[in-house]
């Protein structure tokens, strides 16, 4: 049974994450669908960090205490100034667990 | 895949792997979770480890591993794992015009490793323009096959440590996550419609958090993906 759960997830997975990716699948995407799609990345990326950053323990949590959101912040400023990603992720995760080892 | 037929493979393999090292880095308490939370929940060793290797999907494995233990039945775990997993529709669609004119073995292997960090790496970095042409393929393979390594080994660490598992959560390696993905987008902010885009999936997001609304995050980004189209289509603004 648990083999068979396991398969069939597999099956699900892999169908949603390749479906679209057969070139064999008759679907041209347009001119405004590929538009629409240009936005997938920022809006996907988006909504998966600002939950981390803005939420903790199921609270808005917006006060400069929140590590979370003023590394966040850093971390902002950072990418629009250095435009260097790798840069900007080590950086602010260094402030980040610099304030948490300060704080134990 | 000849593995020496381009002698820069290696090194565009690596420098994929560097770029995915804080997400694999943010992954393994995850992982090492998968794993002893699968035997946690009736799974043997090697079932536990097969549902990282076959499955491959965090989200959706915790709340599988969750539901056998509960003896929920096998549709309603199918269906949790089909709603879970429906942001990759949209991952795969929006990699189509790169990915589809591969060779079928490059398609199946990108297709399988196309996780949330893989996409967030490729489609992060990629101009809007872009095809098959101009996709990394060995980059790509770095990104996904490094995660994936790192996501079964942590899982045998979780495997083998079983219960004794430290309180992860509390190390705050979530914030790895936020910082890439802050890395990621902020620069990817060039007109006005994706600021629109950002800000209102960064607001629904919250929300959806807040009340803890199911598939908050597929919501959340197809909200913010239609109002920054429909800014774009109002304020006639080009790409």
């Amino acid at each position: 049974m648990i083999t068979l759960t396991i398969c069939l997830m597999a099956c699900i997975i892999f169908l949603s994450r390749y479906g679209f990716l057969e070139p064999r699948l008759p679907i041209t995407l347009n001119a405004s669908t590929l538009r629409f799609l240009s936005y997938s990345a920022p809006a996907v990326l988006t909504a998966i960090w600002a939950p981390i950053v803005f939420v903790s323990e199921e609270r808005l949590n917006i006060h400069w205490s929140n590590h979370y959101l003023l590394c966040a912040a850093f971390a902002t400023v950072l990418a629009v100034t250095t435009r260097n990603t790798l840069l900007t992720t080590i950086l602010s995760m260094v402030l980040f667990f610099g304030l948490r080892f300060w704080q134990m | 895949m000849s593995m020496s037929c381009d002698p820069s493979a290696s090194q565009r393999w690596l420098k994929g792997a560097l770029a995915a090292l804080p997400l694999s880095i943010a992954v393994i308490p995850w992982g090492i979770l998968a794993g002893s939370l699968a035997l946690d929940a009736g799974l043997n060793p090697f079932e536990s480890q097969a549902m990282s290797a076959v499955v491959f999907a965090g989200a959706a494995q915790l709340v599988a591993v969750g539901m056998i233990k509960a003896g929920v039945g096998l549709g309603s775990i199918l269906i949790t794992t089909l709603l879970i997993t429906s942001r990759h529709f949209l991952y795969s669609m929006a990699m189509r015009p790169n990915i589809s004119p591969l060779p079928f073995k490059w398609r199946v292997t990108l297709g399988f490793l196309l996780t949330d960090e893989l996409f967030a790496i490729i489609a992060g970095g990629k101009k809007p323009k872009e095809t098959s042409q101009t996709l990394d393929r060995w980059y790509a393979l770095g990104v996904g096959l490094s995660f994936y390594l790192v996501w079964n080994i942590a899982t045998l660490a979780g495997i083998l440590v079983g219960s004794h598992i430290p309180d992860l959560d509390s190390w705050g390696l979530d914030f790895a996550i936020a910082a890439t993905f802050i890395a990621i987008v902020t620069p990817q902010i060039n007109q006005p419609s994706i600021l629109i885009c950002v800000l209102v999936s960064l607001v629904a997001s919250v929300v959806c958090e807040l009340f803890q609304i199911p598939s908050g995050l597929l919501i959340a980004s197809l909200l913010g993906m239609t109002v920054g189209t429909l800014y774009a289509k109002a304020t006639g603004e080009t790409q």
